[in-house]
C-alpha cells in the first residue's frame, strides 16, 4: 500500500456484475473493459464483495472466468465475512494462486441469501459471530506473509467505537487502512491518521454526483450544498488535504471522469509545491 | 437417485396486485423470481447427488419467460431443465397443475425423487407438492427440514410439525416439501451461470406429456376464485444486526440516524 502512495496509484472501485443481472454478457465486457482499463493505466483495480448486500459474482471468479490478466501489486479483492468456509477457502486460495497479495477484509452487508461464517469456520473461540477481526486472524494464521490485509475506517460512526475497533484490527494484522469517502476533509480522519503514522491510509473520494445517495448511507448530509457537489474538485482538495493518503475512488465515471482524473494526482502535487 | 425438482416463476415483489375481472395476480412488468422456497429444494436436490450420485432434473409449468428459473437452478447444480408450456395449461388450478406436472414426471420415467418447496410464496397453497404425490399415488412427506439417510430405495425424513418433529422412512418413489431450515442455498458462480445459458431446455407441451385435455387448464380445475386480496402491507420491518455486540451497536446508531430517529 505504501508503495501505491509513493507511486500515485489511484484505487479504482470496480464492481463486478450482479447474480440477477439481465444482461449479463454485457455486463461482463463492461466489467472486463474496466478492469483492463485500470491495469493499462497502472492503477489498483479493487473488486467489491457483494457490495450492499447485493449478491454479485466474485472477483476471483470473473478475473478467472473472462481470464483477465491481473497485474502483480495492482488488484485488491474485498473480502467479507458473508461466505460458507468452502468458499472462503476458495477465493484466498485463489487470490495466492494469482499473486493477488492485497485484501480489504470487511464484515460486509448480508442478506438472506447469503451465507456467514460462523466462528467455527474460522477457529474463533471467544465471539457469538464473525467479524473483520477474526476473519483477519484467521487469514492471517493460515496464510501467513502471504497477503497484505487491509480493513476499513468509518468516520461517521461514534468515534470511540470506531478507533476501539480498529484498534482489535490493527492487533488482529491489519497493515492498511480504508477510509468511507470523505469529503475535502473530515476531522476525525485527521485524529486516525495522527492515532496511526506508521499505517498507509487510503481515504476514499465519491466520484458520484449523487452526494445525496452518500448522506443517505451515512446519516449525516455530508455536503452543505448537494447541487453544486464536484466530485473532480472534491478529489483535488483530498490530495490537498490528505498528502500523505492513498486515494480510493468509488462510483468512478469511466466514460467521461476516468480521463479527467487520469495523471491528477500529480498535477495537484507539482501546484502545491509551486505554490 | 434420479430427481425431479419442480420449481415455480413468482412475482419478486412484496406489492402484489390482484386482476379485478381474473382473480388472478398480475404478472406483467414484475420482475419475476424462483420461488424461494423452491430454491432449498433444488439445494438438497444437488447435495443429494453430490453425495450419493445421481442426476436432478428441474422442472416448471408457465410461460416461455419461466424458462429463467430453471437456468438458474441449473446454474447452482441442475443437470437438466424442462419447460411445460402452452396455451391449455393455463388457468390450472392446483390439482390441474400437480396432474400436469405428474404426467411430465411419468413421461421422464425412472424418477426416484420428487422434491417441492413447501408452498409458493404467491399462492400460498402448498397444495402442488401433495398433489403431484396423489396423482402418481407415490408416498409423500410434507415440511422436510432433514433428509439424514438415503440408501436402498428408502429415505429417512425428519419432519417439522408445530410441536417438534418426527423421523419418518419411505420407501422411494416419493415427493417430499421441503422447509428453508434444510439447507442454506448455494450461490451461483460466474461458470455455472454462463454454463446453465448454454443449454437447450425442452418445452413440452400437453401434447408431449399425454395430457388429457380435459384434466388441464380450466378445464382441469375443480378451484373457483371467488375473491382475492392481496395481503396487508407489512407494517413491521425486522433487521438483523450481525457482528459483535459494540459493532452491532454502532449500525444500530446509525441506522437509526439514517431514519432521522436519532
Amino acid at each position: 500500500m505504501q508503495h501505491h502512495i509513493e507511486n500515485r496509484i489511484y484505487h479504482v472501485e470496480v464492481l463486478p456484475p450482479k447474480q440477477d443481472s439481465e444482461k449479463l454478457e454485457a455486463d461482463l465486457e463492461r466489467f472486463t473493459n474496466k478492469f483492463n482499463r485500470v491495469m493499462d493505466s497502472g492503477y489498483c483495480c479493487c473488486i467489491t464483495d457483494n457490495a450492499m448486500g447485493n449478491l454479485a459474482f466474485q472477483g476471483t471468479e470473473m478475473i478467472e472466468e473472462l481470464e483477465l490478466e491481473p497485474k502483480p501489486g495492482l488488484v485488491m479483492i474485498h473480502l467479507n465475512t458473508f461466505h460458507t468456509k468452502d468458499d472462503l477457502d476458495r477465493i484466498l486460495e485463489s487470490c495466492k494462486e494469482m499473486k493477488i497479495e492485497q485484501l480489504l477484509v470487511i464484515s460486509g452487508d448480508g442478506s438472506d441469501r447469503l451465507p456467514k461464517l460462523t466462528p467455527a469456520d474460522v477457529g474463533a473461540t471467544d465471539v457469538e459471530s464473525v467479524t473483520s477481526v477474526e476473519l483477519l486472524r484467521y487469514i492471517r494464521r493460515e496464510y501467513p506473509g502471504v497477503f497484505e490485509l487491509g480493513v476499513a475506517f468509518n468516520p461517521y460512526e461514534p468515534e470511540e467505537h470506531e478507533f476501539a475497533k480498529m484498534e482489535r484490527k490493527i492487533d488482529a494484522g491489519a497493515s492498511f487502512i480504508i477510509t468511507q469517502p470523505v469529503i475535502d476533509n473530515h476531522p476525525v480522519v485527521d485524529k486516525l491518521l495522527e492515532k496511526y503514522p506508521d499505517i498507509p491510509v487510503a481515504v476514499e473520494a465519491w466520484m458520484s454526483k449523487n452526494i445525496g445517495l452518500l448522506s443517505e448511507a451515512v446519516g449525516y448530509e455530508v455536503a452543505e450544498d448537494p447541487e453544486s457537489f464536484n466530485p473532480v474538485e472534491t478529489l483535488k482538495n483530498l490530495h490537498r488535504n490528505y498528502p500523505r493518503c492513498g486515494v480510493y475512488l468509488s462510483l468512478l465515471g469511466f466514460k467521461k471522469q476516468y480521463d479527467r482524473i487520469t495523471g491528477l494526482w500529480e498535477q495537484v502535487q507539482s501546484e502545491e509545491v509551486a505554490s | 437417485m434420479k430427481m425431479v425438482v419442480c420449481v415455480k416463476q413468482v412475482p419478486g415483489t412484496h406489492d402484489a396486485k390482484i386482476d379485478p375481472e381474473t382473480k388472478r395476480i398480475v404478472r406483467e412488468g414484475i420482475k419475476a423470481v424462483m420461488n424461494p422456497f423452491d430454491t432449498y429444494a433444488v439445494e438438497e436436490a444437488v447435495k443429494i447427488k453430490e453425495k450419493s450420485g445421481g442426476e436432478v432434473i428441474v422442472m416448471t409449468m408457465g410461460p416461455p419467460r419461466a424458462e429463467t428459473v430453471l437456468r438458474e437452478a441449473i446454474s447452482v447444480g441442475a443437470d437438466a431443465g424442462i419447460l411445460l408450456s402452452g396455451r391449455a395449461f393455463g388457468g390450472s388450478d392446483t390439482w390441474a397443475t400437480s396432474y400436469a406436472l405428474a404426467k411430465a414426471i411419468e413421461k421422464i420415467g425412472g424418477v426416484d425423487l420428487v422434491l417441492c418447496g413447501k408452498q409458493a410464496i404467491d399462492g400460498d397453497t402448498a397444495q402442488v407438492g401433495p398433489g403431484i404425490a396423489a396423482q402418481l399415488g407415490w408416498a409423500q412427506a410434507t415440511y422436510v427440514m432433514e433428509i439424514p439417510e438415503s440408501n436402498n430405495g428408502v429415505i429417512t425424513t425428519r419432519r417439522m410439525h408445530e410441536d417438534g418433529w418426527d423421523l419418518c422412512e419411505i420407501t422411494l418413489p416419493a415427493v417430499l416439501t421441503v422447509v428453508k431450515d434444510i439447507n442454506q442455498p448455494r450461490v451461483p458462480t460466474l461458470k455455472g451461470r454462463l454454463a446453465a445459458q448454454k443449454l437447450d431446455i425442452p418445452v413440452w407441451s400437453p401434447e408431449d406429456i399425454g395430457a388429457d385435455e380435459e384434466l388441464i387448464g380450466l378445464n382441469g380445475s375443480p378451484t373457483r376464485v371467488v375473491k382475492t386480496n392481496p395481503p396487508p402491507p407489512r407494517g413491521a420491518e425486522t433487521l438483523v444486526l450481525n457482528g459483535s455486540p459494540s459493532e452491532s451497536a454502532g449500525t444500530l446508531v446509525r441506522e437509526l440516524r439514517r431514519r432521522g430517529l436519532l
